[in-house]
């Protein structure tokens, strides 16, 4: 039951298609444990937020209280990167220009500029945000629930940590060799090498940064601590990319413990849609016959747009309550 | 001068000679590893600032956003390093180094 998993878990990750209604998913269920008395923080990553309009609420990058019962409450974030690479950036050059003499302040400063519009700074910047929400949220709440950006770009971020560990290493393993190589040139009479503090600064950097990436990987990998949350509808293509997450998450070491089913068509209105749940049947046979033994939780179609706690409660009821398969 | 003044003395003077002799021997077979251990040394820097500035040098550099931590380090090698890997002037517009 979903509800278990948010009150055993750390994180919990919301993923899927796009448009097949995870940030309904995410509020619904932040909504839920909050009731239960659980400390929620909701996150969404995706650029294109719409977790603001679940709530009917403005949210930014800082956290917002959306929703309070007794003693569990739910926080809501939009991740804006722009304001993540703004703020890195400026810790970079007050580092720069610490370390480095006036005359080159102003190149190093331009320099600076052009990184930051490179490609990938982007998502790291979404990486380095969630690395820090899960950071800052760890005495705070008691979940995190991150709304995300469809399939292929969640999974190319949650990939990332173990990627960017290797690349870290790779280049302390260099700052190591040419080390060795400096001793090894000083233990030989004669040469005169002053330490440089730069190199030492740069090796806490890298180290930091090892640290950093390798405690967010093995927190996302721990399944006693994050599972994933694959959301679908009962359509051909939504179930198929479901299929296909479930694979690369088993893949990345990611514990994929539950799909839910959204909008299920009802069998008592009327005879387009009794057509359509017949055909629902059919796909959502070949998502159970592929995901082996996840559990399946399906969501009836609702009326109305779900904006607002109140419009909330109807989908956190089902969510709670509903038959998993 | 006495010889039994000239005896310690002497032997001093030979142990002095004896010594640059011995340095100057040390010299002659662990300089030239000296310089191997430097150029080795040199050329993992050299690698270590293609990295870092790679986004800046034209190479696509996907970890830019952390890379960019690493550039006080190498900054004030960069002149040093582009002349000697054959480019006369600065490659990159904005780093007027020479």
């Amino acid at each position: 039951m979903l509800l278990d998993l948010a009150r055993s878990r750390r994180i919990l990750f919301v993923g899927g298609k796009g448009g097949v209604g995870k940030t309904s998913v995410s509020a619904a269920l932040a909504l839920a444990y909050a009731r239960d008395g659980g400390r929620v923080l909701v996150v969404s990553t995706d650029p294109a937020h719409n977790l603001g309009h679940a709530w009917d609420r403005q949210l930014s990058d800082g956290l917002a209280r959306v929703f309070t019962h007794e003693d569990g409450f739910v926080d809501a974030v939009e991740i804006d990167p722009q304001a993540t690479i703004e703020r890195h950036f400026a810790t970079v050059a007050a580092t720069m220009m610490r370390l480095l003499p006036d005359r080159l302040h102003a190149s190093a400063q331009q320099h600076l500029d052009q990184a930051k519009s490179a490609p990938g700074s982007h998502e790291s910047a979404v990486l380095e945000r969630i690395a820090e929400l899960v950071e800052i949220s760890r005495d705070t709440h008691d979940l995190v629930i991150f709304d995300t950006a469809p399939s292929g770009h969640t999974l190319r971020l949650l990939s990332l940590p173990e990627k960017l560990t290797t690349w870290t290493e790779t280049l302390l393993a260099s700052r190591d060799r040419s080390e060795r190589f400096a001793a090894a040139a000083r233990s030989v009479v004669g040469t005169k090498d002053d330490e440089p503090s730069a190199d030492a600064e740069l090796r806490r950097t890298l180290i930091a940064r090892r640290d950093r990436f390798e405690l967010l990987r093995s927190l996302v990998t721990d399944s006693l601590a994050t599972s994933f949350i694959v959301v679908s509808i009962a359509e051909r293509l939504p179930v198929a990319e479901s299929i296909d997450v479930v694979q690369q998450l088993t893949e990345l070491g990611i514990d994929a413990s539950s799909i839910v089913v959204n909008r299920r068509s009802p069998s008592d209105a009327g005879e387009v849609l009794a057509d359509r749940r017949a055909r629902e049947e059919e796909h959502l046979a070949r998502l159970r016959e592929a995901v082996g033994g996840i559990p399946i939780t399906q969501i009836p179609l609702l009326a109305g747009d779900l904006a607002g706690a109140d419009a909330l409660s109807e989908l956190a009821e089902h969510l709670v309550t509903a038959p998993e398969l | 001068m006495t010889p039994a003044e000239s005896a310690p003395q002497r032997r001093e003077d030979f142990s002095r000679r004896w010594a640059a002799f011995r340095d100057g021997l040390h010299e002659f077979y662990v300089g030239p590893y000296r310089q191997t251990f430097l150029r080795e040394k040199r050329d993992e820097d050299d690698l270590f600032m293609i990295v870092v500035l790679g986004e800046a040098l034209g190479v696509p550099d996907p970890a830019a956003f952390y890379s960019a931590e690493l550039m006080p380090a190498v900054w004030e090698d960069f002149h040093a390093w582009h002349r000697r890997i054959g480019i006369p002037n600065s490659p990159l517009d904005h780093i007027a180094c020479c």
